[in-house]
């Protein structure tokens, strides 16, 4: 699998680890990874660490992600991310967005 | 006559042919006629060769085990330089052909006769 | 024993009781039957009925089955004619001679119907899904050429729609995959009415047609907003706005503005998301970057969008080179990217700037080979304000009326100041007056430097002699941005007053701010070459107005028109 999705023991915290190429292919099992839970999980962390590559379109599926889980309100962590990762994050300044690290 | 003819093979064709039986005798038996006078008339290794090769095929569909498998002798044999002893084998066919013609001739008085 | 699917078949064989007696076991399993004696018969037999399998004796007369099987492949063309050789060959040679000449399978004598029919049946699933595979491929090559002519046509449209703009212009070097827009790319640029040039280079997430679907929206903003006069700050909120509420969540817009201003000789840029631009000298040398300082357009609730955008001089000469990120993101065999460094490379190396695209386009073969589409560079550079004539606004009205004397008094106060901008509006307005249109663009530049000055050194008391180089410029702009963030005080009243005059008419402009004013004659005396940057603009407006005035110790601007 190359997302795989993680809920702590309180069904709170979910964690998205997404591996190789961050594109579009990834997103039916990117959407996966989130919309299955039910209730909504307080706080999401993606684990970008066996991330090789991303792209604009994986940009977009994580504002679907924020948007999932409450918006402005959301509670999202990105980490683990390669430079070259963090370079493209940083050209978009999704950092006002997400807590990158 | 089972080192001549496979009884089995014939009932399977007089199932397959049906109405057609009597004609696929007749025209089996003209056909050979055929084939011999080619055996005898070949020029060359090849055409006997390829006459062999033709009667093989014909004998075998008809349950003819034993011609087939002279006539396989023979196209095997004329591979082998030089062919002396080659007339010894044809003899052979032609012997094989007559009891096997004989046999064909009777099965045919028996169908047409029915 | 019938068959599932009842096919036609063709037997070639020149045994004449092997073939009467082999069509009759494919006849018996339901098939219809065609016979030939010799492969020229079959060839024959062939063209002439079209059977969907062919039973071939490899030994034939005239011509032999080989020859036959040839021919018979070749006439069937794209479509699969399942070929069964009938042979009783058993040494190598003549089986690996039967598949070359094109044979599918073998069936050796004495014939078993058995055997027949299961191969047959075989041939028969293979042939079907041969022919599934062509249908398949063709249903594909239809789509794609379906996808293809829309693409064809949105292009034709959008083209129309891009190129209302001025790309054209004398300035501005532009060079495009021809379907970059397919890929989300996006270049616009046009005159807002006082000659000051707009760019935009946008990237939209994603491929192929939902990547251009936003185009059309952000390019209508963009030219209706640049045509009545709005600054970048508006025409991005706009933008912003319009995008947020049409696009779904995941899809936004990577985009750079630039607004150049020939008659100051600045340029003010926003980046939200696209790759580093250049600020390059007359030579090339990389003065400065356009950095990416934002969110991309889409992203954000209107309240949340930040619109601040960073004003830097531009000498006549230098230039600005812009790039979408299929330049720096193209990879070579090993997924490396191209990268910034080696673009890089490529700027510090050019001496030409008629050379730089092939260059960068060179470049970007010699490293990866793999040619994207979704490639666009930009190249516009400062321009004497003569030496750009703006396109000629048409006006959709016949002309008749023309309201010629009137008068009215306009003032901004407190939250209006922060964000308003009344100049496109009075613009607007005073475009009704026929007379006045020929100087629309002069008309616009007057007003809004009267404007931005009674606002920047009256109300918000900002020193112009800050603007001495691009440090004290962003310094300037810096502050300019914090002290309309706290509450403003004051006010800046504009007064149009509008009188017929024989045949034509003046219009008579009055521009006060509450500020402390400034010492005219002083201001007055200094050379264009003293006041640079950081004079108040007072020669630009000047020159463009015939008649200037400042009263009442600089708080005070009156200028006249006349037609």
């Amino acid at each position: 699998m190359a997302v795989e999705s993680d809920f702590s023991q309180d069904g709170k915290k979910l964690t998205i680890k997404v591996k190789g190429r961050f594109d579009f292919g990834k997103h039916q099992e990117f959407r996966e990874a989130y919309e299955r839970q039910c209730p909504r999980p307080d706080s999401v962390v993606v684990d970008l660490k066996e991330a090789t590559y991303l792209d604009s379109s994986a940009l977009g599926m994580l504002l679907l992600l924020r948007d999932h889980v409450g918006g402005e309100e959301s509670d999202i962590r990105v980490v683990h991310a390669s430079p070259d990762v963090r370079k493209i994050l940083a050209i978009s300044n999704f950092e006002k967005l997400f807590d990158i690290s | 006559m089972d080192v001549h003819i496979n009884q089995q093979v014939l009932s399977d064709l007089r199932e397959v042919m049906e109405d057609g039986y009597l004609q696929l005798l007749e025209t089996f038996l003209e056909d050979s006629e055929r084939r011999l006078n080619q055996l005898h008339k070949a020029r060359d290794a090849d055409e006997l060769g390829m006459a062999a090769h033709s009667f093989k095929g014909s004998s075998s569909n008809m349950g003819a085990v034993g011609l087939a498998a002279l006539c396989q002798q023979l196209e095997e044999r004329v591979r082998q330089q030089p062919l002396y002893g080659i007339e010894d084998l044809i003899n052979r066919i032609d012997q094989e052909y007559l009891v096997v013609q004989r046999y064909y001739r009777s099965e045919r008085q028996r169908v047409s006769a029915q | 024993m019938p068959a599932e699917q009842a096919l036609t078949v063709l037997v070639a064989e020149d045994g004449a009781a092997d073939r009467l007696l082999l069509a009759q076991i494919v006849r018996r399993q339901g098939h219809e039957v065609f016979t030939a004696e010799n492969g020229e018969q079959a060839v024959a037999m062939f063209i002439e009925r079209r059977p969907q399998l062919v039973l071939l004796d490899a030994l034939m007369p005239v011509m032999d089955g080989f020859e036959a099987a040839r021919r018979i492949k070749a006439l069937a063309g794209e479509a699969l004619v399942p070929i069964i050789f009938l042979t009783s060959l058993n040494e190598e040679e003549g089986l690996v001679r039967c598949l070359e000449a094109g044979g599918d399978d073998f069936m050796a004598k004495p014939y078993s119907a058995v055997i027949l029919a299961a191969k047959i049946r075989a041939m028969d699933r293979l042939r079907r899904l041969h022919a599934t595979v062509l249908e398949q491929r063709d249903q594909i090559t239809r789509h794609h050429h379906h996808l293809l002519n829309e693409q064809r046509v949105a292009k034709a449209v959008f083209d129309k729609v891009a190129h209302s703009g001025c790309l054209k212009a004398a300035n501005i070097r532009y060079l495009q995959s021809p379907y970059a827009l397919f890929n989300g790319d996006l270049l616009l640029a046009a005159f807002t009415p006082s000659g000051d040039m707009h760019v935009l280079l946008g990237d939209f997430t994603g491929h192929g047609l939902p990547a251009a679907v936003g185009a059309m929206p952000l390019a209508e903003v963009f030219y209706g907003m640049t045509a009545k006069g709005y600054g970048l700050a508006e025409t991005l909120r706009e933008m912003n706005a319009k995008l947020k509420r049409i696009l779904p969540v995941d899809m936004f817009c990577c985009a750079l503005l630039l607004s150049l201003s020939f008659q100051r000789g600045t340029v003010e840029v926003w980046n939200g998301g696209m790759p580093d631009g250049y600020r390059l000298s007359a030579e090339g040398e990389v003065l400065g970057m356009l950095c990416s300082h934002h969110l991309p357009l889409g992203v954000l609730a209107p309240e949340q969008f930040d619109d601040a955008t960073q004003v830097l001089p531009l000498a006549v000469g230098e230039r600005l080179f812009l790039l979408s990120d299929g330049v720096v993101d193209t990879g070579d065999a090993q997924e490396r990217l191209f990268g910034v460094d080696r673009l890089r490379d490529v700027l510090a190396d050019n001496r030409n700037p008629d050379l730089l695209f092939d260059e960068v386009m060179q470049a970007l073969a010699v490293f990866g080979g793999q040619s994207r589409d979704d490639i666009s560079l930009c190249d516009i550079r400062m321009s004497a304000p003569e030496e750009l004539a703006p396109q000629p606004v048409v006006y959709s009205d016949s002309g008749r009326s023309s309201p010629l004397d009137w008068s009215l008094r306009f003032e901004l106060r407190g939250q209006s100041l922060r964000r308003f901008n009344p100049v496109p509006y009075l613009v607007q307005l005073l475009q009704e007056i026929h007379g006045l249109r020929p100087s629309s663009g002069r008309l616009h530049s007057v007003l809004s430097e009267l404007y931005s000055n009674a606002l920047e050194h009256g109300v918000l008391a900002m020193d112009s002699r800050l603007k001495r180089d691009a440090q004290g410029f962003a310094q300037y702009y810096r502050q300019r941005a914090e002290r309309l963030m706290h509450e403003v005080g004051g006010f800046v009243s504009i007064g149009l007053q509008v009188e017929p005059r024989g045949a034509g008419g003046r219009l008579m402009i009055e521009v006060r701010d509450s500020g402390a004013g400034f010492d005219v004659a002083r201001e007055l005396a200094r050379t264009p070459e003293q006041q640079a940057f950081s004079g108040r603009g007072m020669g630009l407006v000047q020159r463009l107005a015939g008649q200037a005035r400042w009263l009442e110790g600089g708080r005070l601007a009156q200028v006249d028109f006349e037609w």
